[in-house]
């Protein structure tokens, strides 16, 4: 991480991001990092952090290529020298893309490599925690099931036996029912 | 008879589009008052940061779906198109 802050009021700090096809040859790429630089130098760009990332497989095809190489360069620089350097990028040879940006006020320089390492551990954490809420809702889930099956035990009212007659009660009951005028047999 | 009329939020489950917050005014939860440490710039560079908002097919989300404010949705915008230029996101996949 850079913390960067103007050296003069005159300069401004330049985000430059380049695209190099990958499959190229070591000669090729030399001859291109030491056209960009010369570029730089002929702008009068004081170099801030570089920041390679290298080997990255493209989104689409750009100039028959499927990977490319970036690399991200953060300079110091005369504002009136950057339509200049903006051309000199554009016509470089074996150049894919390019492009100037302006990073706001109180940037904070960071790599590639660092962002991503920060990025892939926030999102272990955020994870971890989703998981952690999914599995307390689940708990408390078949918490609450139990509870209530226990609680619909404890309401149901326990089964009076019936006790089997036998001899005159049971005769008695019978002539009670037969005399019955309510009921019609 | 009349059929009692259905409520759309119950069937759709999904939450009410007018409740959510602008993730990058609250960083974090997406609920909750306004932060005052809230998005200045969001980075082309930042794929994490973008991804969220971006849908399968390399659209941007709109507002209503997403919940981010305008300014925000503009400096997406711009961080989205710069990144599609550079070969880092695809236009349409």
């Amino acid at each position: 991480m850079v913390n960067y802050t103007p050296t003069s009021d005159e300069v401004r700090l330049y985000e430059i991001a380049v695209l190099y096809p990958y499959p190229m040859n070591q000669k090729e790429e030399a001859e291109l990092l030491k056209g960009i630089k010369a570029i730089f130098d002929e702008a009068g760009a004081k170099e801030i952090f570089k920041d390679v990332w290298g080997r990255r497989g493209l989104a689409y095809k750009i100039g028959g290529f499927d990977e490319g190489n970036f690399i991200i360069f953060y300079m110091e620089m005369d504002p009136s020298k950057l339509k200049e350097l903006d051309e000199a990028l554009r016509i470089l040879k074996g150049m894919l893309r390019h492009m100037i940006v302006k990073p706001p006020k109180n940037y904070v320089i960071t790599s590639y490599a660092d962002g991503e390492k920060k990025w892939k551990e926030t999102h272990r954490l955020e994870g971890e925690r989703k998981s952690q809420e999914r599995e307390d809702k689940k708990l408390k889930q078949v918490v609450d099931k139990a509870r209530r099956t226990t609680k619909a035990v404890e309401t149901k009212k326990p089964d009076v036996e019936a006790k089997p007659m036998t001899g005159e009660a049971l005769t008695q009951e019978l002539d009670k029912l037969i005399s019955d005028k309510d009921l019609e047999l | 008879m009349a059929t009692p009329r259905r409520n759309n939020n119950q069937n759709q489950n999904r939450a009410d589009p007018r409740s959510k917050r602008c993730e990058f005014c609250t960083p974090g939860s997406g609920k909750g008052p306004a932060d005052p440490k809230q998005t200045l710039y969001i980075d082309y560079k930042d794929y994490g940061a973008m991804k969220p908002f971006i849908d399968y097919f390399g659209n941007i989300r709109a507002r209503y779906y997403s919940g981010v404010c305008l300014r925000h949705q503009k400096m997406l915008k711009m961080a989205v198109e710069k990144a599609r230029f550079m070969g880092m996101l695809a236009y349409r996949k």
